[in-house]
């Protein structure tokens, strides 16, 4: 795969704050290419330096093969983004609004196949200020495609909207993967990252500490597995405290979580304990490390930074 | 082409969505217009001699409120941020949005000029002209619109730069008080604002020679805007983030005012800096544009001719047809008076604006519909049916400003009480209203009421019961009546030399200098007390 993407050194500061302190990260072709790190962590910063919105101290920037900071123009040509908000005039339609953004592109889709895409159709002639939270980000994202882009980039694009329409989201991004679309995304959203991104790079103060495809950076974590058990009768710890390899444990009711360095013994043990007191499982999960973990890990004051490869 | 196109399709459609644009940009300036009809109502063509002031605020108003405050409170909320994400050049944003703008402008302007001569204001002399001058003006402003967009972080601060230009440019910049009222300072002041060439731009198009005079005011406008629209791009912003006070190049911002100091300074050093000279030219086919006096208004009380913003040469004084004469054709004053004055004469048509040439030979109007009863020959001739056709309720209240005329129950301050009885006995020997013409006679004596008005010295109220009282007393009632009427429709004619000598009535006052404003006086003065004589205004 070729990257689309490839920034190197970018440093930025506003206001006696540098907000990139030399950023570096590849985006491949085809993929969902996650930034996260919590807030005022630089993701922003990084993004609009990326799609021109801001002018970078210093440092290279290339989409698509182009040198953006020396051809920006060319470069917009081919990316399509959409901010955290995006607000367009109150009495602007959304139809209005993607044939005047078509007319800035040399290349662009038809309004209405945007509006049926984005599930529009119904609104396209409403005006801006008529439309909800979830409709307004979805004519976000129609922008973003009116020009039918190579690489599309979505700045913390769930972060305003209720769970129905973040899950409509999160299946519209699976489908530009799928039709093809190199996707950069920017959330504080772990779980989001989880289930969206095929690499992530998390930044925490302005440096990329850590980066790579999610399921191995999960497994860089040092956080141990967690075993959650629900029974039919009450749990004692005193019963469970016997368990070789379980540590931190919490035991409320009919109810236990604790951590462990070998599951398959643990989990054994723990069938054997509750069949001889004849206390039947209703619920038994084990959760490996999560891309939160690492997260916290990597992004929590007291961290060291990793060599981000 | 294809942006900029849209563009200015969506800001237009836009603005045309939004109630609150709308009702600044149409409904403000016809309040404005029926400000200034009600100010100028005894206009002799109404609002003709200020739309130029006008047709400058409503511009100021789109220019310096309507487009700053659209593009900062769009780029308050990310709309410009949004576009920046897109391959779009800034200058063909930055030109769609201007462009829809001035014809938002034009439009306003265009109901300012229908809407004026649907009360009776006619076709601008240069049509044509006064376009390109208001394309002139919207440039120059346009710019100036742009800049305080660019200065102002937010809508208030929008509306607090906009007042910071606008009130100045009114007050003292030549815009909605005329240049002729100001004080020398403050036409000094006025010259290095775009307002007054604005006015001066648009005013000549209208009633006077048009663009062959207006060069000096095109090119103050095009200067103006030239800085305006290079210091508003070369500062312009895409973010709210990027506040004003963090950003360089604050120096194109002095480069817009230094527009401005230049424009000013070169005023100076051309002797511009008085009114200009706006001859009016509504003229007739028939006869040669000579200009007579002006009807002066309750407003343009300047008494210093030169600083009148349609001074015109007057005619010489022409003399009274003696009573004994033989008919004189008929004076084209009387005409011009029935046809165009602001005299209430029915049936109205205020619409033909031809001031005529003082007293001669009639040339008959071809325009403007027909009066309804031949114009009499000579005050003799004068009928009854004559003195019908006036429409004495339009004329000004009694107690307002203009020919005031106190009541009768009204008490009088003591002072004012001696001054009066001076007048009242001196006016029975004053020689001016002694002389045989009774039409000169009566014209005269009206003096004695229409300078203290003019002057508006405590005494005006009251002095026109003891001109009224010393007529009755000298002139038979019915002679008196054709006599007024005479002196009402021809306020141009007769001698005015005895303004000079109103000392000798009993008044402290001599005539103004602008004896336009005196002889309309007179003529109000002589429709007031004919009104009284022959019962149709209550004693």
């Amino acid at each position: 795969m070729s990257a689309k993407v490839v920034v190197r050194d970018l440093r930025k500061h506003y206001d006696g704050v540098e907000a990139a302190r030399g950023v570096s990260f590849d985006i491949e072709d085809g993929e969902i290419f996650g930034l996260i790190g919590p807030n005022g962590a630089g993701k922003t910063t990084t993004l609009e330096c990326v799609i021109g919105l801001r002018e970078p101290d210093s440092g290279s920037i290339e989409v698509c093969g182009i040198d953006a900071r020396k051809r920006p123009l060319d470069v917009k040509q081919r990316i399509g983004a959409a901010l955290q908000t995006t607000s367009l005039q109150d009495k602007i339609t959304p139809r209005e609004a993607l044939t005047l953004f078509a007319s800035f592109y040399r290349e662009h889709a038809p309004a209405a196949e945007l509006l049926d895409r984005f599930g529009l159709t119904s609104k396209a002639d409403a005006h801006f200020d008529t439309l909800s939270g979830g409709q307004r980000q979805r004519l976000a994202l129609a922008l973003a495609f009116v020009n039918r882009p190579e690489l599309v980039f979505l700045d913390e694009p769930t972060s305003a909207l209720d769970a129905q329409s973040r899950r409509d989201l999160h299946a519209e991004i699976l489908r530009m993967k799928a039709d093809g679309h190199t996707v950069l995304l920017t959330t504080h959203y772990i779980g989001e990252a989880e289930a969206l991104c095929d690499r992530v790079a998390v930044i925490n103060k302005g440096t990329i500490v850590a980066g790579g495809a999610t399921r191995e950076l999960m497994g860089r974590s040092s956080a141990l597995p967690t075993v959650f058990v629900v029974a039919t009768s009450l749990l004692e710890p005193a019963a469970l405290a016997s368990i070789a390899g379980a540590s931190d444990w919490f035991c409320e009711g009919r109810t236990a979580r604790f951590h462990t360095t070998d599951t398959n013994r643990t989990i054994a043990q723990l069938v054997e304990i509750l069949s001889a007191r004849r206390i039947e499982i209703t619920e038994l999960h084990v959760q490996k490390a999560s891309l939160e973990d690492v997260f916290l890990e990597l992004t929590s004051p007291d961290a060291t930074p990793p060599d981000p490869q | 082409m294809d942006a900029f196109l849209h563009q200015f399709r969506v800001s237009l459609n836009l603005h045309f969505r939004n109630r609150m644009a709308l009702i600044y940009s149409y409904l403000f300036p016809t309040i404005f217009l029926i400000a200034f009809w009600v100010l100028y109502r005894y206009d002799r063509v109404p609002l003709a001699r200020h739309m130029g002031e006008l047709l400058t605020v409503t511009a100021l108003g789109g220019a310096c409120f309507g487009l700053p405050t659209t593009m900062v409170s769009e780029r308050e909320r990310g709309v410009w941020r949004r576009y920046r994400l897109a391959p779009v050049r800034t200058g063909t944003l930055l030109a769609s949005t201007v462009a829809a703008r001035y014809v938002l402008l034009v439009l306003a302007g265009l109901l300012q000029v229908v809407l004026a001569m649907a009360i009776g204001m006619p076709l601008p002399n240069h049509p044509l002209d006064l376009w390109i001058a208001f394309t002139f003006v919207a440039f120059a402003l346009l710019g100036l619109g742009l800049v305080i967009a660019t200065l102002a972080d937010n809508v208030p601060a929008v509306q607090a730069l906009g007042q910071c230009i606008f009130l100045p440019m009114l007050i003292i910049g030549g815009v909605a008080v005329q240049l002729s009222s100001l004080p020398d300072w403050a036409q000094h002041v006025s010259a290095f604002f775009p307002g007054r060439y604005a006015v001066e731009a648009m005013q000549t198009a209208v009633t006077g020679q048009g663009l062959r005079v207006m060069g000096f005011s095109l090119l103050a406008l095009l200067l103006i805007g030239l800085a305006g629209f290079v210091a508003g791009i070369r500062l312009f912003r895409w973010d709210a983030e990027q506040r004003f006070a963090q950003r360089s190049g604050k120096g194109w911002v002095a480069m817009a005012l230094v527009a401005w100091a230049a424009v000013g300074l070169l005023a100076e050093s051309r002797g511009r800096i008085g009114p200009i000279e706006i001859v009016p030219e509504y003229a007739t086919p028939l006869s040669p544009p000579r200009t007579t006096i002006a009807a002066a208004t309750s407003s343009s009380s300047s008494s210093v001719p030169s600083s009148t913003t349609t001074t015109v040469p007057p005619e010489p004084p022409a003399p009274e047809p003696p009573a004994s004469a033989p008919p004189a054709p008929p004076p084209s004053t009387a005409s011009s008076l029935r046809s165009t004055s602001t005299v209430p004469v029915k049936p109205s048509t205020e619409k033909e604006p031809k001031p005529k040439p003082a007293p001669e030979p009639a040339t008959p109007s071809t325009s403007g519909p027909p009066p309804l009863l031949a114009e009499p020959t000579s005050w003799r001739a004068v009928t009854p049916a004559h003195i019908d056709e006036i429409v004495f309720p339009r004329l000004p209240s009694d107690s307002g400003v203009v020919s005031p005329i106190a009541r009768l129950d009204e008490p009088i301050d003591p002072e004012v009480e001696t001054d009066l009885e001076e007048v009242r006995t001196r006016l029975a020997t004053w020689g001016p209203g002694q002389v045989a013409d009774p039409v000169q006679r009566v014209r005269n004596v009206l003096y004695v009421a229409a300078v203290p008005d003019v002057f508006q010295v405590p005494l005006e109220r009251y002095v026109p019961h003891v001109v009224f009282e010393r007529l009755q007393a000298d002139i038979p009632k019915d002679d008196l009546i054709k006599v007024l009427y005479w002196v009402a429709t021809h306020p141009n004619g007769g001698d005015d030399s005895a303004v000079d000598d109103l000392r000798s009535a009993g008044l402290k006052v001599n005539g103004p200098s602008d004896i336009d404003q005196t002889r309309e006086r007179v003529m109000l003065y002589a429709l007031k007390l004919l009104g009284r004589l022959v019962g149709k205004i209550p004693q």
